[in-house]
């Protein structure tokens, strides 16, 4: 392999981690917080995605970028307070069920209005096109190109990483969060209505599925069915990093893209690659990379 | 006969209009789950009292504490919690420490992952706050030193201050203490005592269950004695002091 390959392996490989990166830190930020497992977050996404299409189209790609996350933030909230909420205390596979069933739902519905099929998403004139990362990089070698779109998407992707730690981390939402997520009874007890804030968080999850869909859309397609055929490698994702855990999950996201670009020329091994490393890692650390005893056991 | 009948019912339906007193449980019945713990707890506390509440393992003290502080579990099914004029049976935990009721859990719950000054900080995220951080650290020292660390990681006895300091940073009415000296080294129960004695001086109404209940007697005024989740004797704590079956068949002291 020349440098040139293994360098352009290495973006594929942070860029598909990127698309199930966001995915899956919303699905372990809501089950962190609020222990649901929201099989819906797929079609949250797809949602987005389809929200994304219609808003491009008639305002503009800004304006897709900028509504689409604040209204799946409204739809996680509306969801949480409407449904996930009377399932706090039923065991998971009720929550799956429920949020299994829901997805189908929207999908079906979405389906009705807009057809089975991919819909175009057409890419907005200065994230059309391809970098010329010869002339940046000076240890590639001629001439390596890589498509625009995807270079936005995993800057895209990082900088969300980094708001939502930074969130967390360093502001006082975060604090409460944080400690809610390790000793809920406790903050209620000191007078903290920690149920409210993780409805919020609930909304974020949705938020970074809003983002996902916006960018990721144009790269993975805009049908009823892509929520779906993202959520299991994405929950996978969530499981291999260990429940709850964003770290982990970013690890894992990161270790499924490259592990997907690394094997793109043998189609049997990259069609097997994910469910080989679940198995390798949950083998060796059956609570996952970055789990904590006693969630979901 | 007519009139004394008709003056027993207006007194049996005068009853449940009873003012309540400062604080006050009225035939509380909770369950964990299935099982039937609070069996039917009355008692009254007046302001500025100090009770100990006492009985064997097992005598659901705890599961009386968690249900004043309205935890989920174990879950009211019956009677009535009131303090100071308020209505507590009918609110949240959260709503219920809103209203001034504090509760130092057993297992102390200090947050883990976060420094001591977030724990506090944590403590007054919601109004009505009590203590400044700045008085609180001038009333633990040890805090003081210990702000930036990690909370989880401090001794026992600190990590009970702790718990202690953080009741304090909220306005609080009624604090309930569960086992404050449990698994502490001598020296720190008598820094925690310390703590106790100006938590009394300052005429704070409390709650305190203890293994000791030597210990809790020479604090409190009072003392209820719990059997089976029900109050098997209510009274002052002398009277406990100098009741020898009471003692043995109770207390085992
Ligand atoms: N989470 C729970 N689920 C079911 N039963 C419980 C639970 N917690 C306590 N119990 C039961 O309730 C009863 C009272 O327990 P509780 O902890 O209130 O007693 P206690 O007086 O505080 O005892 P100790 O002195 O040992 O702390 C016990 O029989 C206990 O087994
Ligand atoms: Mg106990």
């Amino acid at each position: 392999m020349t440098i040139n390959s293994v360098f352009l392996q290495l973006l594929t490989g942070l860029q598909l981690g990127a698309i199930y990166a966001l995915i899956a830190l919303g699905l372990t930020l809501i089950f962190g917080t609020l222990g649901v497992v929201n099989f819906a977050h797929g079609a949250l996404y797809m949602l987005a995605a389809y929200c994304a299409v219609i808003i491009a189209g008639k305002m503009g790609f800004l304006a897709a970028i900028v509504l689409v996350p604040i209204m799946l933030f409204v739809v996680g909230i509306a969801l949480e307070r409407g449904l996930i909420r009377y399932f706090y205390n039923r065991p998971h596979v009720d929550q799956i069920l429920v949020t299994f069933g829901l997805a189908i739902v929207v999908e079906e519905v979405v389906k009705w209005i807009f057809g089975a099929n991919n819909i175009p998403f057409k890419l907005p004139a200065w994230g059309n096109g391809v970098a010329f990362l010869h002339e940046y990089i000076p240890f590639l070698e001629g001439f390596v190109v890589f498509p625009k779109w995807r270079l936005i998407l995993v800057a895209v992707s990082l900088l969300t990483v980094f708001a939502l730690f930074a969130l967390l981390q360093f502001t006082r939402f975060g604090l409460i969060v944080r400690a809610g997520m390790r000793e809920p009874e406790m903050l209620r007890f000191l007078g903290v209505d920690i149920t409210k804030r993780f409805a919020i968080v609930f909304g974020l999850g949705a938020l970074i599925a809003g983002i996902a869909g916006v960018f990721g859309g144009p790269i993975t397609q805009v049908s009823p069915g892509v929520g779906m055929n993202l959520l299991v490698p994405s929950f996978l994702v969530v499981v291999i990093g260990g429940m709850g855990s964003l770290a982990g999950a970013l690890i894992a996201a990161l270790m499924l893209g490259m592990a997907l670009a690394f094997t793109a020329e043998i189609a049997s091994l990259q069609q097997i690659i994910i469910y080989l490393i679940a198995v390798v890692v949950l083998l060796g650390r059956p609570r996952g990379l970055l789990g904590k005893k006693g969630v979901m056991e | 006969m007519s009139v004394t009948t008709a003056e027993a019912a207006a007194r049996e339906s005068a009853k449940p209009q009873d003012a309540p007193a400062y604080f006050e449980c009225r035939d509380v019945h909770a369950y964990y789950g299935e099982s039937y713990i609070v069996q039917g707890v009355s008692f009254e506390v007046k302001e500025n009292e100090i009770v100990a509440l006492l009985g064997r393992n097992g005598a659901g003290k705890t599961s009386t504490l968690r249900t004043i502080a309205r935890a989920s579990e174990p879950h009211v099914t019956s009677g009535e919690i009131w303090l100071d004029g308020q209505a507590i049976h009918t609110r949240k935990a959260h709503e219920a420490a809103r209203t001034g009721i504090q509760l130092v859990p057993e297992d102390r719950r200090i947050i883990p992952g976060v420094t001591v000054e977030e724990n506090l900080i944590l403590a007054q995220v919601s109004e009505p706050k009590g203590w400044s951080l700045e008085r609180i650290y001038e009333a633990f020292p040890r805090l003081a030193e210990r702000r930036r660390q990690e909370a989880s990681t401090m001794s026992g006895g600190e990590q009970q201050m702790l718990a202690v300091a953080r009741a304090l940073a909220r306005d609080l009415k009624l604090l309930l203490l569960d086992e404050p000296y449990e698994g502490l080294a001598p020296q720190i129960v008598r820094e925690i005592e310390r703590i106790m004695m100006e938590v009394k001086k300052l005429g704070i109404t409390t709650i305190i269950v203890e293994q000791n209940a030597i210990a809790a007697l020479e604090l409190a005024d009072s003392a209820i004695i719990l059997d089976m989740g029900q109050v098997a004797f209510r009274g002052s704590a002398k009277d406990v002091l100098d009741n020898p079956q009471l003692r043995q068949e109770y207390l085992a002291i």
